[in-house]
């Protein structure tokens, strides 16, 4: 273990272990069949270091497993946002970092040949002008330094008035702790709040599936390359066998279920010449391809399908285009008006009629009915009748019953 | 722009803080704040480099470390933090945290900046349809009021609609601002003073010094009719995560998960929002211990009946009622031929 490093180069390898430990958390080291025990045993390690906090060890007759224990009820943070906070550095990296941004405080203009000399003069710190140079150039890219033409030489600087701004501006610093907890690139949220020494104390959120911030990467990917309208090539490892395959595709939007915080880029594929759903998680790589010609023709055609979307399937067992689901449930009233409105509320753009007294009526015209069952099932209870046009789900809705009277001896 | 990058990494925080200090520092002080904000093994990798001057950051006199950066250090704002700032400028809810001034002082800042994403970029296919009102003014203001009570330990009155439509009218103090993503919803989990428990003659008394009971209700923000900031606070902190563990049941909710049509995985990250505990029992049964109180357990009986035969509930026995009342009732008004 004398080569062991708290800090990684790569966030794709440590994705797939946090994710198998959060979202698992019951596998052995045995378990971990693709890995060697000794990448394991670092990669427990690194994860028993980084969350220490949340690490639970349990030990069962295979061996002993950890696993993650995160009660979203009592976060003031998601947890894992600490797996992007470990990118290894070099020394000059780190050193460079808060020399060059100290001497540039002031809103000074200087060239590299000007910061390299008064590091040392300054701060007793000696480099290279190229190592200088590559690291201001670095900076400019990610935006933390200016890089302009004064005459024929480019000096650096650094704006800090918007830093400052969002500092005496509580509002903002309350917005950040709100959409860190709660939005999208939360984490860029912390990043910004960690920077500014504010924390959250005040949100809590419900239904917070932390997991999925390690998919942000490639969501930033996707975004780059739905703003460029271009294609994209995507290796994609299944869920379920652990499969790899490719795809290519026009990425066209994120679909974002609230309730598994789940997400998946619906993307349009050329050859199948139809609308597919990638679950974000499963996305290894994003690979930028040529620029999409149809893309505006694409979004519109999508705009006019989504109606017929229950979740993320664009295609039911029989293949047909569009099936019916008609459901009939008792719901006393003035009681039982919840159920109504849940009815309303839930049905995703399905017709809910008042039948008779106590009897109501909710239909619905998908492309995929199969879909729906999780969410009719809730209502077990208070069916008085499940029509559906493509028969399968309405069979399997039946069997799913029997078995279950079966399992709970009804 | 870089998501994973060493200038958002832990270790430059933790620096960044020793560095503003105005003090001069020991080792002792600058371990300790390593071992407070850093990784468990962050003190093995940053410690010699600061003892031997690898980073060369600070001026050493004597055992005393001396930062060499001015004390106004500011990190500047990335172009990745600065397109996430621009796309919540399109967020319906940011009207809650910044009044006009503000969006407009934001907006141009930020006037040539590229959003990282635009709201219709994304789509939520499964959100409840009844979101809160976040553009209307009371709305707002209740909101506020609420934010600033909350952080600073401040009591409130509150004129409440109840669900069932009956008005109540409390003191509370908001403890925190609960934002549910699938209901599109705020609520505040809110600490009310409990009724002091009645003596032997059926008399209240107050309690000590050591300040008043309190029990949590979660009330919808949406359903706050007035709220009025108060001035008196609360006379000694109260341990939240505490009384929400205390919520939970002694006996949690004890599933078997048969692995088909990928019924664990699915099950995992479904439950995901939950503090739960999965056990592998045989090649594809397993076990899952999930804790939670009364007020999810509506909720999660129905997401539980969402996945049908392929969980079982084994325990509690108040849940199995629950799933197994609904069963008979579905049998009873539609029996299977």
């Amino acid at each position: 273990m004398s080569d062991f490093q708290e800090l990684v180069k790569s966030f794709p390898k440590t994705r797939e272990y946090v994710r198998d430990f959060f979202v698992y958390g019951f596998k052995t080291r045995d378990e971990f069949k693709d890995k060697s025990p000794r990448t394991y045993d670092n990669e427990r390690r690194r994860l028993e270091s980084w969350l220490g906090d949340y690490v639970r060890k349990d030990y069962v007759s295979s061996g002993s497993n950890i696993s993650l224990a995160i009660d979203s009820n009592l976060l003031d943070t998601n947890p894992l946002f600490r797996v992007w906070k470990t990118k290894s550095f070099t020394d000059n990296d780190i050193v460079l970092h808060f020399l060059i941004l100290d001497l540039l405080q002031d809103g000074a203009e200087l060239t590299v040949e000007e910061i390299t000399g008064r590091l040392l003069e300054e701060y007793e710190a000696l480099f290279d002008i190229q190592t200088v140079r590559r690291k201001c150039n670095a900076y400019e890219k990610e935006g933390l330094l200016n890089k302009s033409k004064s005459g024929k030489t480019v000096v650096f600087s650094i704006d800090n008035s918007l830093a400052l701004w969002i500092k005496s501006n509580e509002g903002v610093l309350d917005a950040l702790a709100f959409y860190q907890m709660a939005g999208i690139f939360g984490i860029v949220g912390n990043h910004l709040s960690e920077q500014l020494d504010y924390y959250n104390r005040t949100f809590r959120v419900k239904h917070s599936f932390c997991v999925h911030t390690l998919e942000e990467e490639i969501l930033l990917d996707l975004l780059a390359a739905m703003n460029q309208k271009i294609d994209v090539h995507l290796e994609i490892k299944s869920s379920k066998n652990g499969t790899l395959n490719t795809a290519d595709c026009t990425p066209l939007q994120i679909f974002i279920s609230t309730r598994s915080g789940r997400r998946f880029l619906c993307g349009y594929v050329k050859k199948g010449k139809r609308f597919t759903c990638y679950r974000l998680d499963t996305i290894k790589t994003v690979v930028p391809l040529d620029q999409s010609n149809e893309y505006e023709e694409l979004l519109a055609r999508l705009d006019r399908n989504r109606c017929y979307l229950w979740g993320v399937s664009f295609q039911g067992n029989d293949r047909s285009r569009l099936n019916r689901l008609t459901m009939t449930i008792q719901a006393l009233e003035p009681s039982e008006q919840y159920i109504v409105e849940r009815l309303k509320c839930e049905g995703r753009g399905g017709t809910v009629t008042r039948i008779e007294r106590n009897v109501y009526q909710y239909e619905i015209e998908v492309f995929d009915c199969n879909e729906i069952l999780p969410w009719i099932r809730t209502f077990t209870g208070r069916i008085l009748s499940l029509k559906c046009t493509d028969k399968s789900v309405e069979q399997r809705f039946y069997r799913d019953l029997q078995t279950m009277y079966q399992m709970y001896q009804i | 722009m870089e998501l994973f990058s060493e200038i958002y990494s832990c270790y430059y925080q933790v620096l960044r803080h020793l560095l503003c200090s105005q003090d001069t520092l020991t080792i002792q002080d600058i371990r300790r704040q390593i071992c407070g904000e850093g990784f468990e093994e962050s003190l093995l990798s940053i410690i010699p480099k600061l003892e031997d001057g690898t980073w060369n950051l600070f001026e050493k006199d004597g055992k005393l470390y001396r930062s060499r950066l001015s004390s106004s250090f500011i990190t500047p704002v990335s172009d990745l933090e600065k397109g996430y700032l621009k796309a919540l400028l399109a967020d319906p809810r940011i009207g809650l945290f910044l009044e006009k001034e503000q969006l407009e002082a934001l907006n141009k800042m930020l006037a040539l900046v590229a959003p990282l994403w635009r709201p219709e970029q994304f789509y939520y296919f499964d959100r409840f349809v009844d979101s809160d009102p976040y553009e209307d003014e009371n709305y707002r203001n209740c909101f506020r009021t609420l934010l600033q009570a909350q952080k600073q330990n401040r009591y409130v009155d509150i004129d409440y609609t109840s669900p069932n439509g009956s008005r109540v009218h409390h003191h509370y103090i908001p403890a925190r601002l609960e934002y549910s993503v699938k209901n599109d919803k705020f609520r505040i989990l809110a600490l009310k003073p409990a009724q002091p428990a009645k003596d032997l003659h059926g008399r209240r008394h107050r309690q000590g010094q050591t300040g008043e009971r309190m029990k949590l209700e979660i009330l919808n923000v949406s359903r706050i009719q007035s709220v009025k900031l108060m001035q008196k606070t609360l006379s000694s902190p109260v341990d939240l995560d505490a009384m929400i563990q205390r919520s939970y049941y002694k006996e949690p909710l004890r599933l078997r998960i048969v692995n088909k049509r990928n019924a664990l995985e699915r099950a995992m990250l479904h439950f995901a929002n939950y503090e739960k505990n999965t056990t592998k029992i045989d090649e594809d049964t397993y076990e899952c211990l999930i804790y939670y109180n009364k007020n999810m357990e509506t909720e999660l009986l129905i997401e539980v009946m969402s996945f049908g035969p392929m969980l079982t509930v084994l325990e509690n026995e108040r849940l199995l009622s629950d799933l197994k009342a609904r069963l008979q009732r579905q049998m009873r008004i539609v029996p299977p031929e």
